[in-house]
């Protein structure tokens, strides 16, 4: 593959190739004066997770795992620098590969010479978290290491939105959106690298938790009435929808509003994914999160309003209890909920701990079982009249 | 109170006979078995002869009832016999133990067992026990078939006749019953009599079953156990329908009497405090018979309410740790073994003693299962309703896994291992009348934990000694296999030369062989602990017997092919 331009996911300072070697050499040098190597990499956990609102996400705090060369850890450390040197090669030919696929490359290569049979791993969990952790310690996106998700959700529908991307071979391809009828528009890969630009104004971002809800407003034509991007997120964002959502936000300056559950589940992971990033993805929060997002509903207030349908929390079921127990936890150790500037999402999660109650974003069609357009309506109004937080 | 009259009783138990170990098919020949055998270990106790039985189980054909074989069973014994005259007695009336309510370590103890095995024989196959007896004073052996009279709880017997028989005394019993043969797991055949010669150190046994070959298991001990001396029952270990059934054995004396020789550690001074509690003074003089239900109510409340001295531990009776040690030999190849012989002790009011084997097999078991658990009372297996006995929650209420055990939570521990646990004591509890698990308090369940925890610390020092060897191996594995490729990768990733490459290698050699080293003090200091113990254990019960060496030839012929069954 010729080596051409390089498509990125930031503007980043270090090349990765040469932290990689000087950081092997390190090793190797301690390894020859008889001293025991150790790698380090952020700690990412939620007790090593800061928020501050004026940052808008979460950002790692000081704590490192080091794993030190002993006769337990050599395993890892002899399979960290295994798939180093995959990723390491997958750069430099400038190919691309997803995780399933690096574990296949590893099982290949450990099949075609016998005496790293050792190393092999057995399930693809195993080569995953070494993924993870050369990225930890690299304090690298995985995208930066040419290795990919098969991420899900993203689907986009717009008038208005026009998508420009440069492609490896010095091309690019410009999408109109506005052309695709109801064929949504779906990032991969690196999103934070597209440029956008909207024909005409674009009065606001909805993302909705259910791609299948998305589907049915734009299918009603809410799109063609109202300037807008719609999104669905299918569930816990993926890479490329919070990086898909980080350009929106950061490109178009539109204000951007999250539709889902009412529930813990969203509240938690879902939408504070999408809006401050996770503990699990430190060091990447910044390119993967969108801090402007707003949430719209569904809000107890809504519930309140509207008189929608909720479900009790069935306390025999143990995944709703423990979701709650996990709301509690939250309250308690999670540093986004417990900022102040988040004092009202913080207040949804003791609403629904307290009436041990739940409702779906899909309510609202019974508002007004006659009227198709409801949840377009209800959305609107809301957004007009600011009920959102 | 209202009187049993013999001959009820013997309807009572043909009627119920499923509740004295007949319930089932496989069962029925089980018990038969086992109350032959048990009353033959007895015998010879009793009369301080080294018992060598011979049992031999076959199939003869169809049972009379669907699902079941004519099972022929026969147990012989070299113990003292019995008189002719006692033979109807014995095998066909109940209740007439010599052992009843004795208070001794006897394995029998409630005078039901052969006389149900009589009983269950006439029922399905239309005739009792055919029995060869002989005493010391026979010149010539007699022989007969006992049958049950059921309506008048007496034994009848017939075709009696006069045989010559090569043994100076003894007993042997022929029954034919209905039946099916289990010969392995929980409720089998085999493990009955593994089970029996692992607590009788003294036995000689041969037996056949079925088709299989003689197999003959030599004793390893020549000393017959002395039974203590029997107790009185304390007070404080009885219900009050016992209370009642015990006073009806003393007839029309006075209830002062009664209490005073009816049971152990009652004194003058206990009556005036039974007194003190309210025990109506004018009652002591009473006769028994004169005494209503109501009022034994009373008086029974009053005897648990007064402080008494606790019962002696001088009459229970133990295998002992030598004799178990010996004995573990005798049930296949032992890797390591561990065994504790507890002092006896009070548990509930009642004089107990725990003893615990436990032995890791090299031909029995796996890994990946439970280990099998042989429980005991006064030295008889208990083969049933395994849940629901002191033993079982003694043994699962352990954390084995400190010892180095595989133990799912709340279970059996896991692996190729035979868990003994025998308690002995002369007022042992059951929970039914067919004497298959221990009705055990806290106290005593807390005993049998001490016990096994006491084993199992034993047997952590050879499983530490082994995980320390496995810790060192596994060690030098890893060193081996994974140091040279990461040196590899590292040096291919930064383009090191060869010379780099060899120094880090040798580098990282030193480093984790550093560990290794430490792993390898590791397995040694944990193998220097395992020796000195050893060392204690072989002077406690001589070399040969702690290795089973000595054993190992003797049970050769366990499953091997008889060359020579006529040889005395
Ligand atoms: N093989 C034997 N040799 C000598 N005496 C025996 C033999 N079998 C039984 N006896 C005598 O017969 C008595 C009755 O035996 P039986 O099995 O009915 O009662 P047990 O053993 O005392 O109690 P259990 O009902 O608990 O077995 C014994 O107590 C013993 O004196
Ligand atoms: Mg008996």
């Amino acid at each position: 593959m010729n080596k051409t331009r390089e498509i990125r996911v930031r503007e980043l300072k270090k090349d990765i190739p040469k932290i990689a070697k000087s950081m092997c050499d390190t090793m190797l040098v301690d390894l020859e004066k008889a001293r025991r190597p150790v790698l380090e990499a952020v700690k990412c956990s939620l007790d090593n997770s800061f928020y501050n609102a004026k940052v808008g996400y979460l950002t790692p705090g000081e704590k490192k795992v080091k794993t030190e060369l002993n006769v337990s850890s050599v395993q890892k450390m002899a399979r960290t620098i295994f798939v180093l040197e995959i990723l390491l090669n997958n750069l430099s030919a400038s190919v691309v590969n997803n995780k399933r696929e690096i574990y296949y490359i590893a099982k290949g290569l450990i099949r075609s010479s016998m005496h790293l049979k050792p190393l092999d791993f057995d399930d693809q969990n195993e080569s995953d978290s070494i993924i993870d952790f050369i990225c930890d310690m690299l304090e690298v996106y995985r995208e930066e290491m040419n290795c990919f998700a098969n991420d899900r959700g993203g689907q986009t529908y717009s008038k208005q939105l026009v998508v420009t991307e440069h492609l490896s071979d010095g091309t690019s391809a410009v999408v109109d959106l506005g052309q695709m009828g109801t064929t949504p528009f779906q990032p991969k890969n690196r999103p934070q690298s597209f440029k956008l630009k909207g024909k005409g104004k674009i009065e606001f971002c909805l993302v909705i938790e259910s791609e299948g809800t998305a589907n049915t407003l734009v299918a009603n034509g809410m799109h063609t009435r109202h300037p807008c991007i719609i999104i669905g997120a299918q569930g816990v964002p993926s890479n490329g929808v919070r990086g898909w959502c980080k350009s929106i936000q950061d490109q178009l300056k539109v204000p951007m509003y999250f539709y889902g559950d009412l529930d813990a589940y969203t509240l938690q992971n879902i939408f504070r994914t999408l809006k401050a990033g996770s503990a699990a993805s430190l060091i990447r929060n910044s390119d993967f999160s969108a801090p402007d997002v707003r949430f719209l509903g569904v809000l107890p207030e809504d519930v309140k309003q509207y008189d929608l349908h909720c479900y009790n929390v069935n306390e025999k079921d143990p995944v709703e209890m423990r979701s709650l127990k996990k709301a509690k936890d939250t309250l308690e150790n999670d540093p986004f909920f417990q900022d102040k500037k988040n004092k009202k999402l913080a207040d949804i999660l003791r609403w629904l701990i307290k009436e041990k109650k739940r409702c779906e974003q899909q309510a609202v069609f019974s508002v007004d079982p006659k009227d198709p357009l409801i949840l377009e309506k209800v959305i609107i109004e809301k957004i007009k009249k600011g009920i959102f937080i | 109170m209202s009187k049993i009259t013999s001959s009820s009783t013997a309807e009572y138990f043909a009627k119920n006979l499923q509740q004295v170990g007949f319930s089932s098919p496989t069962k029925a020949v089980l018990t038969t078995l086992k109350e032959a055998v048990d009353n033959a270990l007895d015998a010879c106790e009793e009369a301080n002869i080294l018992p060598e039985l011979t049992v031999s189980i076959q199939k003869l054909g169809n049972g009379s009832s669907r699902n079941t074989d004519l099972i022929e069973i026969i147990v012989e014994d070299n113990g003292p016999g019995i008189e002719l005259e006692d033979l109807p007695k014995v095998f066909g009336e109940y209740l007439a133990s010599s052992k009843f309510g004795r208070g001794r370590c006897s394995r029998g103890q409630q005078g039901i067992g052969i006389s149900a095995a009589t009983t269950w024989a006439q029922l399905t196959n239309a005739t009792g026990v055919k029995v060869i007896s002989k005493t010391k004073s026979m010149r010539k052996a007699v022989t007969a078939t006992v049958d049950v009279d059921i309506k008048g709880n007496r034994g009848l017997l017939k075709n009696k006749e006069t045989i010559e028989w090569d043994r100076p005394h003894g007993i042997r019993v022929d029954f034919r019953i209905d039946g099916r043969i289990q010969l392995n797991g929980d409720g089998g055949l085999l493990t009955y009599l593994e089970g029996t010669t692992l607590v009788n150190p003294h036995l000689t046994l041969h037996y056949k079953l079925l088709d299989e070959n003689m197999v003959h298991v030599e004793r390893v001990s020549d000393s017959v156990p002395e039974i203590p001396p029997s107790t009185l029952p304390h007070p404080h270990t009885m219900k009050l329908g016992e209370f009642m059934t015990h006073a009806a054995l003393f007839g029309k004396i006075t209830l002062e009497n009664f209490i005073k020789k009816g049971f152990s550690r009652v004194t003058d001074q206990t009556i005036k405090a039974m007194v003190a509690k309210g025990l109506p003074r004018n009652n002591l003089n009473r006769s028994l018979a004169q005494i209503s239900e109501e009022e034994f109510k009373k008086i029974f409340q009053v005897i648990q309410e007064t402080e008494l001295v606790n019962p002696s531990t001088k009459s229970v009776l133990t295998v002992g740790e030598e004799g178990l040690a010996k004995s573990i030999h005798r049930l296949g190849e032992v890797d390591f073994f561990s065994v504790v012989t507890r002092k006896p002790t009070i548990c509930d009011h009642k004089p107990v003693v725990v003893e615990a084997a436990i032995a890791r097999f090299l031909t029995r078991g796996d890994p990946d299962t439970p280990v099998q658990l042989l429980r005991f009372a006064n030295r008889v297996p208990l083969q049933f309703d395994k849940g629901a006995c002191a033993i079982t929650r003694a043994v699962e209420s352990v954390n084995w896994r400190a010892y180095g055990l595989m133990q799912p939570k709340d279970s059996l521990p896991q692996g190729p291992f035979v868990f003994a646990v025998s308690v002995t004591s002369p007022f042992i509890k059951f929970k039914n009348a067919s004497k298959e698990t221990i009705d055990g308090g806290e106290d005593l369940i807390e005993e049998i934990r001490r016990t096994l925890m006491q084993a199992g610390q034993k047997l952590s020092r050879h499983i530490r000694a082994e995980d320390k060897a496995a810790d060192l191996e596994r060690k030098l594995q890893h060193i081996e296999k994974f140091g040279p490729i990461l040196v590899e990768g590292l040096a291919r990733i930064v383009g090191a030369t060869k010379s780099r490459e060899e120094r880090a290698e040798e580098g990282l050699k030193k480093l984790l062989g550093r560990e290794a080293s430490d792993a390898e003090k590791a397995m040694s200091d944990a193998e220097v602990k395992l020796k000195s113990m050893q060392d204690k254990e072989k002077r406690k019960f001589g070399s040969e017997v702690f290795e089973g060496k000595i054993f190992e030839k003797k049970s050769e012929g366990i499953g091997d092919v008889e060359s020579n069954e006529n040889e005395a």
